[in-house]
């Protein structure tokens, strides 16, 4: 087996159309491109991502994205040696395209296919940009995600806790929409939550109280929604420090229970692992800059890709297929598009159950 | 001459997987077979056995033809997302091809084509030979326009729309496969525009309901 390997990533899971070229040789890999085609135009109206908006839109543009990234890449498929594609979990309009765009692209010229798993392209990030060794404790943190990982090997992951309800990424947009502020939410919240004063309201911290390392998010939300109401009511509007402040309380909250989990996660961990763990995130919420500093203040080498690397991108496909292929954990049956795909599959699902399984 | 152009058709439009392999008017091979689930699976290997059992392979071809529906949103989209692939590595044209045109195709008679299109409607093409076809439209079956005495109808739903109609059914030519693969062999002069699914239908999604809100100065 060669271990230097030009890798073809395909991500089309949520509302991003991505494609990569890694150049691969251990124990890292190179960028070299990664191209991302959002697609919040054409979900903005609706506040929120529609899937059958995102399928159609991940169809037509999947061939032109990988067009892109080889052409970045300066090079052609020729010189491909593995296709990597997300084949799960995620919204499976988008996976379906992606994984048919992959195999079409594989048949025809003969090359070696790997499905891949979202969250693994998450998880294994470090790797990649900070050559982080094996274990170490990821907090992946999204619009559609929030769990602690230990990861142990590229197909190792022990959830240690996670949320019950919401993803943070979501509370975000939904705090913007409640408040008049642009989506997606996550930058928007924390620019107004910039001036904003965290003190004048007290949201709720959820579940700080049990000592696991599980969150919920969803009454966080309810409660900005009365905050709002309230201010509505008594004033008949919002003032800009009104939404500043309430940005400003809600983001403080958000920070506090993530760290308040990360340090139980980080202890769960040490008692599996043995030593400490260092501690990683990825995942859009990870683009939080008071996140990542309180997370910071937890865990000093705190791993935390760059931003276009924490947000979906093609790149952490190509690798955690690289990885996968490495290891000879190539499965045909990865390929088979997967709506629902937990990492850890051990572990009592957290999120979904009954028929359809656990839900990530 | 040059030889005829050797295409690879296929279609996952409804609940099935369909392939056929087409030397310029001669079909070499055709399959299809019902298939309600497992259609991501099903394809492409599909595709592989019907240019092995010619001795043929990937590179042998000359463009691709792909259903490009109407019909079931997610079959149309895994058709299109894999000729789109495939087109890519091979570096060669894929040509979308609606299951209106392939109904009518050879296009020597009046066809009013006829597909499914849920919740009681229809979607439909008119084709007349040697005129640029109709736009597509939907209608509820039971309330489609009158058509003129000289069409017939051919399709998934040609038997009811016929009879709600008062016209006669016309089988269409060729298996849909067989009908993509032989009029994408025949568009010689195709301008290179990627196949596109054809929905007819906006996308499901309902406006934030969001009222907005005041913000005071």
């Amino acid at each position: 087996m060669t271990h230097n390997l030009t890798v073809l990533g395909i991500e089309s899971s949520c509302d991003d159309t991505a494609a990569a070229v890694l150049r691969c040789s251990p124990p890292g890999g190179e960028i070299m491109s990664s191209v991302v085609f959002g697609q919040g135009a054409l979900h903005a109206e609706f506040g929120g991502v529609v899937p059958e908006i995102a399928a159609r839109a991940h169809a037509e543009k999947l061939d032109l994205a990988v067009e892109q990234a080889l052409g970045e890449a300066g090079c052609g498929l020729s010189d491909i040696g593995l296709i990597a594609v997300t084949s799960g979990p995620g919204l499976i309009g988008g996976v379906m395209s992606g994984v048919m765009c992959a195999r079409g692209l594989a048949a025809g010229r003969g090359l070696p296919l790997i499905g891949v798993n979202h969250l693994a392209g998450h998880a294994l990030t470090p790797r990649l940009t900070d050559n982080a060794a094996y274990p170490y404790v990821m907090l992946l943190v999204s619009g559609g995600h929030c769990q602690f990982l230990l990861v142990q090997a590229a197909d190792r992951f022990t959830r240690l806790g996670g949320t019950i309800d919401d993803a943070p990424g979501e509370a975000f947009d939904k705090v913007a929409r409640i408040l008049g502020l642009e989506q997606p939410g996550g930058p928007a919240v924390e620019k107004a939550a910039r001036d904003g004063d965290p003190h004048r309201f007290r949201f709720p911290r959820p579940l700080l109280d049990r000592d696991n390392a599980d969150m919920s998010f969803s009454g966080l939300k309810t409660a900005v929604l009365r905050q709002r109401d309230q201010l509505i009511t008594d004033q008949g509007g919002l003032y800009p420090r009104d939404r500043q402040d309430i940005c400003a309380g809600f983001q403080a909250a958000i920070c506090d229970v993530l760290s308040h989990k990360t340090r139980l996660a980080l202890d769960i961990a040490t008692g599996i692992a043995g030593a400490n763990p260092p501690l990683a995130v990825a995942g859009g919420v990870a683009a939080n800059s008071a996140i990542r500093s309180a997370l910071t203040k937890v865990s000093t080498g705190l791993m935390a890709p760059p931003q276009r690397l924490c947000t979906d991108n093609a790149a952490m496909i190509a690798w955690a297929g690289y990885e996968k292929h490495m290891a000879g954990h190539a499965d045909p049956g990865d390929l088979v598009p997967r709506p629902r795909w937990p990492l850890d599959d051990q572990s009592a699902p957290l999120l979904g159950s009954g028929k359809k399984g656990a839900k990530a | 001459m040059p030889p005829e152009p050797l295409v690879l058709g296929f279609d996952t439009s409804a609940a099935h997987c369909a392939a056929a392999l087409v030397q310029g008017a001669q079909v070499l091979s055709s399959r299809h077979i019902p298939l309600g689930r497992g259609q991501t699976e099903a394809l492409i290997p599909m595709l592989e056995e019907t240019l092995s059992e010619h001795q043929l392979s990937w590179s042998d071809l000359t463009a691709i033809g792909v259903g490009t529906g109407p019909g079931n949103f997610t079959g149309i989209r895994i058709s299109v997302a894999a000729a789109r692939g495939l087109a890519l590595a091979l570096g060669i044209p894929a040509i979308g091809v609606t299951t209106f045109a392939a109904l009518a195709h050879p296009g020597d008679n009046a066809v009013l084509a006829a597909v499914q299109a849920g919740r009681g409607h229809v979607a439909t093409q008119l084709f007349r030979p040697g005129q640029p076809p109709a736009p597509p439209a939907i209608h509820p079956l039971d309330q489609h326009p009158p058509v003129d005495d000289d069409v017939r109808i051919s399709g998934d739903v040609a038997a009811s729309l016929a009879d709600i109609l008062g016209r006669v059914i016309l089988t269409p030519a060729h298996p849909l496969a067989e009908a993509i693969a032989l009029i994408a062999a025949a568009r010689r002069d195709h301008d290179g525009t990627r196949p596109t699914p054809l929905y007819l239908r906006p996308p499901n999604a309902a406006r934030s309901t969001e009222p907005p809100v005041q913000i005071l100065t």
